[in-house]
Formats: structure tokens, sequence, C-alpha cells
């Protein structure tokens, strides 16, 4: 048991020591650090870079590392965040994540994508401790220099001139810039601090598990479970829960190094996450609470031509789109218009309802998986397929959504999270689900009579499909229900006073849009032919949402631009597209986030503002910021007045 | 004396270690206005929260008309008939003025949301835009609008769903005198209406509209009761000189 332990307790304090980031920005400054992670990992990469490449002394590498890189990195964090300070929880978490996605993006650029060994920062051996215990002093320095850091951390809470600020800021924001704190200062202290924890987690674990882009940031997630046992604010708690967790993974290990067990291992931070968030349920509330809804110029119903528009172009596209396409790209636009099925969900789960999930892909899933094993082998199925994919997501959206609903914006967001991590490891990372790392095939899925083989009925299947939803979702936010959903989500207290209920509401949406996602995700099954888990883990789901922002969150056009940037990635385009694509669209959240129209939006109002100046008519509502003050009786008499 | 159609009985309510309510009673008699007044931070809207079912006391009842609402979910509250203003605006920004109106209807009857007697509810808020003067800004987005008109959006919002006690979180702050004066009247029209308007509970921070418009005054101070009873015993009650009004406030009054 001992050596269990011994191992439980190094990869315990790895987790704790972000933990004690993560934790440390959130109570600070309220910002919860989704690209935690990916910070950690760019360090890891600069430090193999520094010493691996360029073989300097690592003794100077790390503090480079904590001294130059890790405060420049948090700096510019803290000025990311900063004026997000105010921003709904959702402009905040777009944005997070839109940096997870910026530093996951951003190393393959830098270093090159491939995967590397790194040797310990401590000296190769072992010693013995007692009679049969080996611990290698990898294992102790990475203990022992984690615990060092996080005593640092206490000394400098409790004993410094800023750990008093800090606590101040921590305890009433307000009264503390009164009594002459800089709450500024205390901030940008917290994002150098947590960031230099970043660098040395990302260093130790990647010395541990090998330097590998997708692993680390997934790997760091684990820490998000302890956070969560501190409800993000408990310093000591975060601590204990890490080497907690790293302990019970370890023990867990003892039993079993395969199969089923070992999975549990590799979920345990999961699971932990997503029951802690269950079990606190309401209790967990966001540091800073008093924060600005956010409108979007397009939220107010539609004129009605946009209905008959969008319709009148679905019939176009179908009528020229496959005289006009080669057969490949027609292949491809059908997967990207399944793709956009998918992507409305989350126009009307995140842009509508203010629900942000990264487990639509999770249920997108359900429905390919269920497609590939009825419809793979009989193809007349995959109707019956479809069906059943949509029975077997409502009711697990149900399962996740009935405990987790009652959290509200950051909180969701990570249970979300949890699950999808889940799904990856448990059931799509199962073989007999997913069918190993080929994935599984469905090629030959019929309609009745009507054969999916062909690319062309492919691309009506989709067209037909996206149509139809695409065309429901409109019709549906014009009428009650988008009301529904817009109380909601600008002022639920006020709505549930008026009678609305958001348990129900929440759950309907979430259901809804699990079953659509099944129906999208049946449809990629066809498209692609070969169902792979990779296409609906974690990270496909992160990337659905940043490409729903970029697109515009609250418009079905958004959707269509979603799939459309989808598109890009399927065409054969010059490799040069690939490789700064991904990293441009997380630049565009960044930038957008607070924008929940989207950039088409954004870029409209841009050009109707450049053509006002031009011609030198100045629109009021183009140049003005919103009227604030309006006399009472309408704005009929101002201009009566005036004119 | 009548029973009360609201009533919250012993309502304590705590923050940590703060008492924002101290084993509070009132009483909302129907039809007519009763006043809650105190300083801030006398815990008049975490009263509204815990009426409304916004917060859970930690100890306490409400009664509507003598049944035990305490347990109901906030949306039943609503549906039984408890409507209520927010102090801190919370429109419906994204939407028309018209749209907060009518989701407000379909709120409060059930099916309103798959659009059920849509008709009756366009109908009342057409009525409830009148009556308030909202007709010219029907179409425009409230997050657009003054605080003043913002107010006028949450009244219309709580009347469209018919409420039976209507609780208003200081609808006069943010209103010049002008607008005061006409909202005092809008009030006592809504109330007096002769088809059973709502009776209403009223938080308000404008003594003299309170002394004026209220049939019976509760007045909090650090989350205790002090007083209660109608304007006259109010504004000569030396506790609640002493602790609300203030040198100003007695003169105010005098
Ligand atoms: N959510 C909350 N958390 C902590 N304290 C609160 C909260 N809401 C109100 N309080 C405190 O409770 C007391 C009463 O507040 P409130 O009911 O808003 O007073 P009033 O409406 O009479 O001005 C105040 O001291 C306030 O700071
Ligand atoms: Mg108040």
């Amino acid at each position: 048991m001992l050596p269990y332990i011994i191992l439980g307790l190094f990869a315990g304090s790895i987790y704790a020591l972000a933990s004690l980031g993560i934790v440390l920005t959130y109570k600070t400054t309220g910002v919860f650090n989704f690209a935690y992670g990916g910070v950690a990992m760019f360090c890891a990469y600069v430090f193999w870079q520094l010493r691996d490449q360029w073989h300097l002394s690592q003794w100077l590498v790390i503090p480079i590392l904590l001294v130059v890189v890790a405060p420049i990195l948090g700096l510019i964090l803290e000025a990311v965040f900063r004026p997000l300070a105010t921003a709904s929880a959702e402009v905040q978490i777009v944005v997070a994540l839109g940096m997870l996605a910026f530093f996951i993006n951003l190393v393959p650029i830098i270093f090159g994508g491939a995967d590397h060994q790194l040797t310990s920062i401590f000296s190769q051996g072992h010693f013995h401790w007692g009679k049969h215990v080996v611990v290698t002093w990898n294992e102790a320095g990475t203990f022992l220099l984690t615990m060092a850091m996080a005593a640092g951390l206490y000394v400098l809470l409790r004993r410094t001139r800023l750990g008093t600020a800090t606590r101040a800021v921590v305890d009433n924001r307000d009264l503390a810039e009164l009594i002459g704190v800089n709450a500024g200062t205390v901030g940008q202290a917290a994002w150098i601090i947590s960031t230099g924890f970043a660098a040395l987690a990302g260093i130790l674990l990647s010395t541990d598990e090998g330097l590998v882009t997708y692993v680390l940031p997934a790997l760091v997630i684990y820490a998000f479970a302890p956070a969560v046992l501190g409800r993000l604010t408990s310093l000591p708690l975060a601590f204990v829960g890490a080497v907690a967790l790293g302990l019970l993974q370890n023990i867990l290990a003892r039993y079993s190094t395969t199969g089923f067990p070992a999975k549990l291992e590799g979920s345990i931070p999961y699971l932990a996450l997503f029951v802690l968030l269950v079990i606190y349920g309401r209790r967990l509330t966001e540091v800073r609470s008093s924060l600005r809804p956010l409108t979007g110029r397009a939220s107010t119903g539609s004129p009605r031509w946009q209905f008959g528009g969008g319709l009148a172009a679905a019939v176009a596209a179908a009528i020229v789109l496959p005289q006009v396409l080669g057969v490949s790209i027609q292949h491809d636009v059908a997967e990207a218009m399944a793709y956009s099925v998918i992507a409305l969900t989350l126009v009307v789960l995140t842009g509508w309802t203010g629900q942000i999930s990264v487990a639509q892909m999770s249920f997108a899933g359900v429905g390919a998986f269920t497609a590939a094993h009825l419809a793979g082998t009989h193809g007349s199925l995959f109707p019956l397929a479809v069906v059943l994919g949509v029975a077997i997501a409502v009711p697990l959206s149900l399962l996740v959504g009935l405990p987790s609903l009652r959290l509200t914006g950051l909180f969701l967001a990570l249970a979300t999270l949890a699950f999808a991590l889940l799904m990856d490891n448990l059931v799509f990372g199962s073989t007999s689900i997913s069918g190993g790392l080929t994935g599984l095939n469905i090629t030959a899925a019929k309609i009745g009579p009507l054969s999916l083989k062909t690319y062309t009925a492919q691309f009506y299947l989709c067209l037909f499909v996206l149509t139809i939803v695409g065309a429901g979702v409109f019709w549906l936010k014009r009428g009650p229900v988008g009301r529904r959903l817009q109380m909601v989500r600008d002022a639920p207290d006020a709505a549930a006073t008026l009678g609305a209920s958001l348990t129900l509401t929440k759950l309907a949406v979430f259901a809804a849009g699990a079953a659509v996602a099944a129906v999208g995700g049946s449809l990629l099954a066809v498209t692609q032919q070969t169902v792979d888990p990779s296409n609906f883990s974690f990270n496909q789901s992160l990337e659905l949402l940043l490409v729903v922002v970029v697109g515009g969150r609250l418009l079905v056009a958004g959707a269509l631009i979603a799939g459309g940037l989808y598109l890009v990635t399927l065409l054969p385009l010059p490799s040069v597209v690939d490789k700064y694509f991904p990293l441009l669209i997380a630049i565009n959240v960044i930038f957008l986030a607070n924008e929940p129209d989207g950039t088409l939006a954004v870029a409209i109002r841009q050009t109707r503002f450049c053509l006002a100046v031009l011609y030198r008519r100045p629109r009021p509502d183009v140049l003005l910021p919103v009227p604030s003050v309006l006399p009472p009786t309408g704005s009929r008499e101002l201009s009566g007045q005036h004119g | 004396m009548v029973e009360p159609l609201l009533a919250a009985t012993d309502v304590t309510v705590r923050f940590g270690g703060l008492v924002a309510l101290d084993h509070v009673d009132l009483e909302v008699a129907p039809g007519g206005i009763t006043g809650l007044i105190g300083p801030n931070g006398a815990g008049k809207t975490t009263l509204f929260n815990v009426i409304t079912g916004l917060r859970q006391p930690n100890q306490g009842r409400v009664l509507l008309d003598g049944s035990d609402i305490s347990r109901w979910p906030t949306q039943r509250r609503a549906r039984a008939g408890v409507a209520r203003t927010f102090q801190r605006l919370e429109l419906f920004v994204g939407l028309s003025v018209r749209d907060n109106l009518l989701s407000a209807w379909e709120a409060s009857v059930s099916g309103g949301v798959f659009g059920r007697s849509g008709a009756e509810g366009r109908a009342r808020v057409g009525e409830v835009l009148s009556r308030l003067g909202l007709v010219s800004v029907a179409d425009r987005r409230a997050g657009e609008l003054p605080t003043g008109l913002g107010r006028m959006v949450e009244l219309g919002r709580a009347l469209c769903t018919r409420p039976r006690v209507l609780l208003l979180d200081e609808p006069s702050s943010g209103l010049d005198a002008a607008e005061t004066a006409r909202f005092r009247d809008l009030l006592l029209e809504v109330v007096g209406q002769d088809a059973g308007g709502p009776s209403v509970l009223l938080v308000e921070h404008d003594v003299r509209l309170v002394m004026e418009v209220c049939d019976q005054i509760t007045v909090l101070d650090f989350g205790k009761r002090i007083a209660s009873g109608p304007p006259e015993e109010i504004r000569d009650d030396p506790a609640v000189i002493a602790a609300y009004l203030g040198d100003q406030g007695v003169t105010d009054v005098a």
C-alpha cells in the first residue's frame, strides 16, 4: 500500500499546485481560469525549448520561467480579464475557454506539434525508505517543492502587506478600495503567482506524463474538483482536496491497472467535480454576482422576411449547389450542415437561454454511435437508430440536467465539462461502444428505399434536416417560447416571480438540445461514414462553442456560420490555413465574447459606421451608444420639438 | 380586524453573522395600500424576497389568504397572485416593452408558453400599456429605457399577471418630482379600481408619499419591527422618529 500512497502524494501535490493557482485568481478577481491547463502546457513547452533544445541549465531556465515568462503571461491574462470584471459570467467563461483554445493551438505553431519525453528536473535515481519502499528523487523532489510553494503562498497571504490587501479585497472589494487598497494591483499579483504555479505544475506533470498537447490541459482539469471542494474560494480545502484526490486515484490503481477500474481511476476527478457541484448546488455563488446582462441587437423579434429569405435560400441551395459543386465538396457541405444542426442547439442553449454547455458533442456522439451500431450493418435501420439515439440522449440529458440545472453560469458550465469528460472516458472510451481507436463504420444507411450512400443524397438529407430545425427554431424564437427563454436569460428572478419555472424551462431546453444534437450526430455519422470517438470529445464540444460564438450565438445564422467555419477545416485548403485557422478562431472568440451577435453583425455594424462617416450622414443609432435619457412620452415629440 | 390577505409571521433571515430580519411580523389587509418603511439595510427587500420565495427564511412562515405558502416555489406563489417589482431593475432587457408585459402574462397563466389564451393576453397587455402611458414606447427594447420608464414597465409586468397582492420595492427611486406625482396617481388608480384591484405592499423611501397613500404602515429598523399602525400613529411614534426619521425627518413630517 505504501508505494501507492507515495505515488498518490506525488500526484496530489501537483494537482494541489494547480488548484491553488485556480482558486487564487478566482477569489481575488472573480475569473475562473479555464485556460489554466493551456498556460501550464505553454510553460512546459517553453521549458522544453530552453532546456532540451537550447541546452540551457535548468537552474537557469526555471527562474526564467518563474520570474520572466510566468509574470508576463499572468499580466497579459490579467489585462484580458480586467475589463470583464463586471461582464456577465457568460462572457468571462467564453473568454476563458477561448484562452484555453488559444494556448492549445498556439503551442503547435511555436514549438511544433510533436510530443516529447521530459526528464525530471530532479536527479534520476531513487532511495530506499525503510526496507521495501523505493522512492524516486522525482517523487520526493516534486512533493517537497510543491509543499514549499504552498507554504510560501501561505506565508505570503498571512504575513505580508500584499496578503493583507488580498484578504481585504476578497472580503469586500468596494470597502477595500475605499480604504485605499489597490484591487488592480492585488489582481495582478494573483495572476502572476497563479501563472507561476501553472508553470511549475506544467513542468512537473509533463516530466511525469510526457509533454503531449492534448493530455496536459486535461490533466490540469483534474485540479478543478479540489478547487470546487473549496467552493473556489478556500485555499486550504483546495489543497487538502487535491492531495486526497491524488491518493484516491493511486490507491484505486493498486487494485487494477486495466479495464474498468483503470478507466474509473482516470474519471474520478471528473466524477468528483460533478458530484461536488451537485452537492453544493445553490450554495455555490459566484464571488462577483452583480453582473451586467448581455444583450445583442438582434434579439428582439426578427422580421418575417428573414424567415422567408432563409427558406428561399434553402430551396435555392437545394437546386443550385448540387449542380455547381463537385461531389466531394457536396459531401463536405453536407457534413458542415450536420454540424450546423448541432450548432443550432448551442444557439438556443447558450445564446437564448444563457447556459453554457461544453457537452453538446457528447450528445451528438450518442446519436452517432447509436446510428453506427444499429445502421452500420443494417442500413435500413437508420431511421430507427435516429429515434433511438434521441431516446437515449434525452434521458441522459435529464440525468445530467436535473441535478445540475439549479446551478448557474460558471458552475453549470463546469458541470457540463465534467459530464463531457466522463462521457469521453467511460462511454466513448470503451471499445464495445466506440469500436476502439479506429471507430465504427456506417456506409450503407438508408431511409426506406432511399440510399444515403451517395454524397448527393447525404447533401439533400442534411439540407432538409437543417432547414426544418433552423426554421423551427426561428419560429419558436418569435413566439411565447422565445419570450420565455429571454426572460430566463435576462432576469431569472423576475421570471420566477411572474410565474415561470426556471428549472422546467432550462430542463426542457437542455433536453430538446440533447435530442436535436443526437439527430445532428447521426447525420454526422452518415456523412463521416466512420464514427470516431475523437470527433465527439470534450475538445470538439469546446470547438463547437467557439465557432458558434464567432458565428453569433444569438442568431440562427450564427449556427450556419459555425457550420461554414467547420467547412473550412474539411476543405482541401493549403496547410497554412489548417495551421492558423483554429488559432484565429480562438483569438476571435476572445475579442467577440461581448458581442453575442457574432462576427457578421459586428462587421455589418462597422461597415455601416464607416459608410456613415464617409457620407457624413451621422446615423444616431450607429454612431451613439444607446440613449440613456428619454422623455417619458417617447421620441416622436422629441423630434417634433426640434423640427 | 379583517383577516389579512398576506401575512408574514416570525420571519428571521440571517446572512452569516448578520441578522437581516429578526422575528418580523407583517400583515397586508385586503384592498388598500400597506407601507413598509425603514432606513437602508433595514431588511425590507429581504422581506420581499422571503414573501416571493426567492430566499428561504431561517425561520418563519408566509401566509396567503390564511394558507401557508412558505414551502411553495416562487413561481407557484406568483400564480397564486403574489407579484412584485424590484428595487434594482430586473427588466427583460432584450425584449420590447410590449413583450416584457406579454411574457409576464404568459408566465402567469398555465399553458401560456404554448401560446394558450394569447388573444386574452394581448388584450390585457394593451390595456395595461395604455393605463401606464407606455404605448409610445411599446416597441422599444426595455434595456434602452431610462429608469423611470423601466420602473413603469416592471409595474406593468406585475399588473399583467392580475395579482392579488402587489409588492412594490422603492418604485419612486430614480423618478423626478413630476414623475413621482404621476406615479402616485397611478398607484391610487390601480388600487382603487372597482374590479378588484390588487392590495399593495409598498416599500418607499419617500416618506411623504407613504404617509399620503398608505392605510397602514409597518416600520423596520435593523431587521426588527419597531412600529405598525395607521400613518397618524406612525408619524407621532417616538421610536420611529428616533430610529428612522431622524432630525430631518421630524421637520419633514411636522
Ligand atoms: N444576499 C445577501 N448576502 C448578504 N447580505 C445581504 C444579502 N442581501 C441583503 N443583505 C444584507 O441584509 C441587510 C438588509 O438588506 P435589505 O433587505 O436589502 O435592506 P433594505 O431593502 O431595507 O435596504 C443589509 O445589511 C444587507 O447588506
Ligand atoms: Mg431595499
